[in-house]
């Protein structure tokens, strides 16, 4: 197998509703085996460009090839290279866990031996060996998840798209559920992911985030981190968040300020400028007793709000 | 085939997982079956009566006992006066009243003719006129009594002359009873709306819950999806039809005249229609709310007033009855007729049973067209 | 309390608002329903398909067929030369009734004999059947008088009638069905409208799970009921006022009545069909169950079992109690007395008592369902 091979090569793929463009012209790559994160604000377009790689929503122009096959010419073929699970963990609720294994598997087309192989691993990671006879309208949230996930990939595709698999999941499923998704990739399958937990894209190998259907950032965590904010961002702790942060934010060499539990984080527009100056205007000026101030690494969250700020200036 | 096979499985588990739903399905034409198969009867066999007698005489009670003894009126009421009559008919309380005048056996006596009124609650119309047929031939009988006494009591010569008397013999049916002819056009609607109501749902719901859109991801092929929904929904449009034929002719004791297997085939082949034109709106629809209602409205209702199940298509105007070639219904229930009531075959019913037949098919055949593997 | 009502109220409004397809099928298709359905549906016998075997030939015959075609009750569609092409005829419904004259027709008549003209009638439609005899009998009798007439006349002597009957027909003159068969018509469309549509849009909630973020607010479940069914009894009104002014402009129904007892009449019917709405809601916990169901309570019962084709007095005393469970029985008599008959409320208020108590009782039992199941 060919490490360097492309799983999906996207071609500026776009798509209008009317006179909407949900999608506009968006290109990237994934590579084979990795957990590629497809990051964005609801509304973005992230499942609208899911459905047309999936085949269940026409482009309006640009190609995309899923597996080698082009979405717009073999729609057919790609479909049997991939697997799909939605938020909405389309498994049949009256139907118990074993029967919907049974019928994905039968839709897939697997029989005999295989069949048996993949329903004990689709048990054994949805951790419900020896309760096959169960409904699956009974199961908890976080299980439930696993199933359909076990089920989406029942038939060993080589390309996974998850479209927000964790959206209403509590955390320790979803700590678990990501476990599962390393498995995957560690097994070579390409897992394409979508979700709005910024947490979650620190797992990713390869991030891009879209915005009103446009693509405006891509890379790892860490070339995100550091590429797209060359400004000097400090982290503040002071007695009173809230007025700092307004005094802070009337400051020329200010940029984005942003508030994170009782620290505020604020990007420079002077990289000269520093914690002295900070102390300065807070303690020698509005007597606002600060504790710490510390030059940090960016989070992805804060990454993310500058790229958005920055985008929404752009736009308008 | 393997693909197919387990969607057949899938669906006859979920259907056999939902009792309310699996009761309804197979209880609930049993029920209708039986209840609307005894309330389905045009027969006018009591015609609720009013006498209003002015005269009050031998002569005038001999006539009333005529209406009484004939067992199709109810006299329910004797009014005092023409107010009292009016009132009862404002008021639906009778159908009829019959107005005997002052002097009726006096004039009667003189050899004068009398004129006998009778009053129509005939916002019926259908009953009013058979009833009113049925008063003539009382009338008429009692004239042709009162010439004979007359003749037998004056001497009276009356020259003879000829006569033409109609024979009517009714085929099929001699005692013109609605029921032997409502009960198979209620078969066959109730099986109409059973197994179209069961396939409207069957896409949309898919849709509805989310479940389709991963089946559209899987390399399964429209006609596969289309077979897995359409087999065992005839499966269970198959029970329903061995159901509502047994109590047909066992409850009802209706004799099919005809082949019995010709019928259940046609019969097949109109579930086959059926099945069709709800995939088609199951596959239109967006949600399970607008499938229903189109169902109901485009197709169950002018199947049950057009198809000729309860109103004669021959009393319709010509443009709405060349809507009725468009109903399959129309078709099912001629044949179900032609075979239970008439005794024919395949020989005088065979364009029918091609035409129900081109209609299964051509609808499948479009609604699988129609159903194509993308979502919008 | 009011204004949460309200909020209910409007975000109903505004889904429904959304879905075009399910607006235009709520609001079109009865229209188009009662303007088809209007012009079809009619036990009015007319026009009756005859083939004739004459086997005299005579002055006579021609006479006797000229008065039947004259009428507009029966059309000659063809002759025939031998009895049999008379069973294909019937079986395959090329003609309705078939008419013998025997070949010693003139002659046994010009001897001063009795003879008698065969009639062959389909009978598979009881009702048609019944009216096609009355019409024979009629045109023969009357045929044959006039022979009598002509030839007392010679002889000059006159003809001795005793009874001569004079039928009046009240509200109706004509004897049309489509005037009685509209009422019924409205009721059905009306209570398909609200029955469906309710039990639908609070079964939809319990699906999607949003009712439990209802169940949690502070609304109380009379509320939300209200609430939801607010727009559909708007939607019932507005249709109700179409389907009447439908009625007046295709068929010239005029509202006798008062129009304020018939908006009050239709209102409380509205209220007894939601009712049952809301009592499959409560027991339905899929659209597709809520959807049979609605089907099965409200669709062949409101044309069965309400009187309006069948006269509820001529079937069985148990199927009549049953009929009691469509509103649309009750309603039917209501509207027939306002529209046809100008009635004021004192002929039909017990009909209205029904409505209400029939609405009272399935609210109830929805409520006390609701009850035990958030108990379990």
């Amino acid at each position: 197998m060919d490490i360097q091979m492309n799983s999906i090569e996207v071609k500026d793929l776009t798509k209008q509703f009317g006179s909407f463009t949900a999608v506009d012209k968006v290109s990237f790559t994934v590579k084979q085996g990795e957990i590629f994160g497809f990051l964005g604000a609801n509304g973005a377009g992230k499942s609208t460009t899911i459905r047309m790689l999936i085949g269940i929503l026409e482009p309006t122009s640009g190609d995309a090839l899923v597996g080698g096959y082009s979405i717009m010419k073999q729609p057919d073929k790609v479909k049997t290279q991939i697997g799909y699970m939605s938020q909405k963990f389309s498994l049949y609720n009256d139907l118990t866990v074993e029967e919907n294994i049974r019928f994905f598997a039968g839709v897939y087309g697997l029989t005999g031996k295989k069949y048996e192989e993949r329903k004990k691993w689709v048990l054994k990671v949805a951790n419900l060996e020896g309760k096959e006879k169960l409904l699956t309208n009974s199961l908890p949230g976080g299980i439930k998840q696993r199933l359909a996930l076990g089920t989406a990939v029942i038939h060993e595709p080589k390309i996974v798209f998850l479209d927000e698999p964790t959206s209403g999941v509590d955390p320790v499923s979803r700590r678990n559920f990501w476990d599962l998704i390393n498995d995957l990739s560690a097994g070579g399958t390409t897992v394409l992911v979508t979700t709005h937990y910024l947490d979650e894209a620190e797992f990713c190998n390869d991030i891009i985030l879209i915005n009103a259907g446009r693509l405006i950032a891509q890379g790892n965590a860490k070339a995100l981190k550091t590429n797209y904010i060359k400004n000097t961002i400090l982290e503040i702790e002071s007695d009173r968040v809230v007025d700092s942060m307004g005094i802070l934010e009337k400051e020329d060499w200010v940029g984005e300020t942003s508030i994170f539990g009782n620290s505020i984080h604020i990007i420079l527009n002077d990289n000269a400028k520093g914690e002295a100056d900070v102390r300065d205007i807070l303690t020698t000026k509005n007597s606002i007793n600060v504790h710490r101030v510390d030059k940090i690494v960016p989070t992805l969250e804060d990454v993310f709000i500058h790229l958005l700020e920055k985008d929404k200036t752009n736009v308008s | 085939m393997k693909t197919i096979y387990e969607f057949i499985i899938k669906e006859l588990l979920q259907f056999k997982r939902d009792k309310k739903m699996r009761a309804v399905v197979f209880m609930a034409p049993i029920l209708q079956l039986i209840l609307l198969g005894y309330a389905a009867n045009m027969d006018v066999d009591i015609v609720h009566t009013a006498i209003f007698d002015q005269d009050k005489t031998a002569t005038s009670r001999e006539f009333i006992k005529n209406f009484e003894e004939s067992g199709y009126f109810a006299i329910d009421y004797y009014a005092s006066s023409y107010e009292d009559a009016t009132e009862l008919i404002d008021m639906g309380k009778t159908i009829v009243v019959i107005v005997i005048p002052k002097d009726f056996e006096k004039n009667l006596n003189r050899r004068e003719t009398v004129s006998v009124q009778t009053l129509f609650e005939g916002s019926d119309g259908n009953t009013s006129s058979i009833a009113l047929g049925y008063i003539q031939g009382i009338t008429n009988r009692f004239s042709k009594k009162i010439v004979t006494e007359t003749r037998d009591k004056y001497g009276v010569n009356l020259a003879l002359s000829g006569s033409l008397t109609p024979e009517v013999r009714v085929w099929y049916n001699p005692e013109m009873k609605t029921r032997n002819y409502m009960v198979p056009g209620i078969m066959g609607v109730i099986l109409m709306i059973t197994t179209l109501s069961l396939m409207s749902m069957a896409v949309v719901r898919e849709r509805e819950i989310g479940t389709l859109e991963q089946l559209i991801v899987t390399p399964i092929k429209s006609y596969q999806l289309i077979l897995g929904k359409l087999i065992p929904f005839t499966m269970i449009g198959f029970i329903v039809l061995v159901i509502v034929m047994l109590i047909m002719t066992q409850w009802f004791g209706i004799v099919v005249r005809g082949n019995p297997l010709f019928l259940l085939f046609t019969a097949l082949l109109f579930v086959l229609s059926n099945l069709g034109l709800g995939l088609f709106i199951s596959t239109v629809s967006k949600t399970q709310q607008q499938a229903m209602m189109a169902s109901v409205f485009a197709v169950m209702m002018p199947m049950i007033y057009l198809s000729g199940f309860a109103f004669p298509i021959e009393n319709m105007p010509k443009v709405v009855q060349y809507i009725t070639h468009l109903l399959p219904l129309k078709y099912f229930i001629t044949i179900l007729r032609g075979i239970v009531l008439k005794g024919i075959g395949f020989s005088a019913l065979w364009v029918e049973t091609l035409i129900l037949f081109g209609m299964g098919a051509g609808i499948l055949i479009i609604s699988s067209l129609r159903f194509s593997k993308k979502v919008e | 309390m009011f204004h949460r009502i309200y909020a209910i109220a409007k975000k109903e409004f505004r889904q429904l608002k959304r879905d075009t397809r399910m607006l235009f099928i709520v609001f079109f298709f009865p229209v188009v329903l009662l303007a088809i359905f209007g012009y079809a549906i009619n036990f009015d016998v007319k026009h009756i398909k005859v083939a004739v075997y004459d086997q005299d030939k005579s002055d006579y015959t021609r006479e006797y067929l000229n008065g039947l075609v004259s009428s507009e009750y029966f059309d000659i569609v063809t002759h025939i030369d031998s009895d049999d092409e008379i069973k294909r005829l019937l079986d395959e419904k090329i003609v309705q009734a078939v008419i013998v004259f025997p070949n010693d027709l003139s002659r046994r008549l010009n001897n001063n004999e009795e003879v008698k003209v065969q009639y062959l009638v389909d009978g598979v439609d009881g009702n048609t059947a019944n009216v096609i005899v009355n019409y024979v009998n009629a045109a023969t009798y009357s045929y044959s008088l006039k022979l009598t007439k002509e030839y007392l006349a010679v002889k000059g002597k006159e003809i001795y009638v005793p009874i001569n009957l004079e039928p009046r027909f009240w509200f109706n003159p004509e004897l049309e069905s489509t005037k009685f068969l509209i009422p019924g018509l409205m009721g059905m469309i009306l209570i398909i409208t609200a029955v469906i549509s309710v039990s639908l849009s609070i079964v939809r909630e319990k699906e999607r799970g949003t009712i439990e973020q209802i169940n949690v607010s502070p609304l109380s479940s009379l509320e939300l009921i209200i609430g939801k069914t607010a727009p559909y009894i708007m939607i019932s009104l507005i249709n109700a006022a179409i389907v009447l002014l439908a009625g007046y402009l295709l068929f010239g129904i005029v509202i006798k009545g008062d129009i304020f007892l018939l908006l009050f009449s239709t209102l409380i019917f509205l209220f007894a069909a939601l009712g049952l709405g809301i009592f499959i809601s409560s027991i339905a916990d899929s659209q597709q169950v809520a959807f049979q169901a609605a089907n099965v309570t409200s669709l062949l019962p409101s044309l069965i079992l309400s009187g309006f084709i069948f006269p509820i007095e001529s079937m069985p005393a148990v199927i009549q109690w049953v009929t009691n469970i469509t509103p649309a029985k009750f309603y039917i008599v209501s509207l027939r007395a306002i529209l046809l008959r100008g009635v004021g409320i004192s002929a039909f208020w017990e009909q209205l008592i029904y409505l209400m108590i029939f609405g009272v009782i399935f609210i109830s039992l929805a409520a006390l369902v609701d009850r035990k199941a958030k108990a379990a």
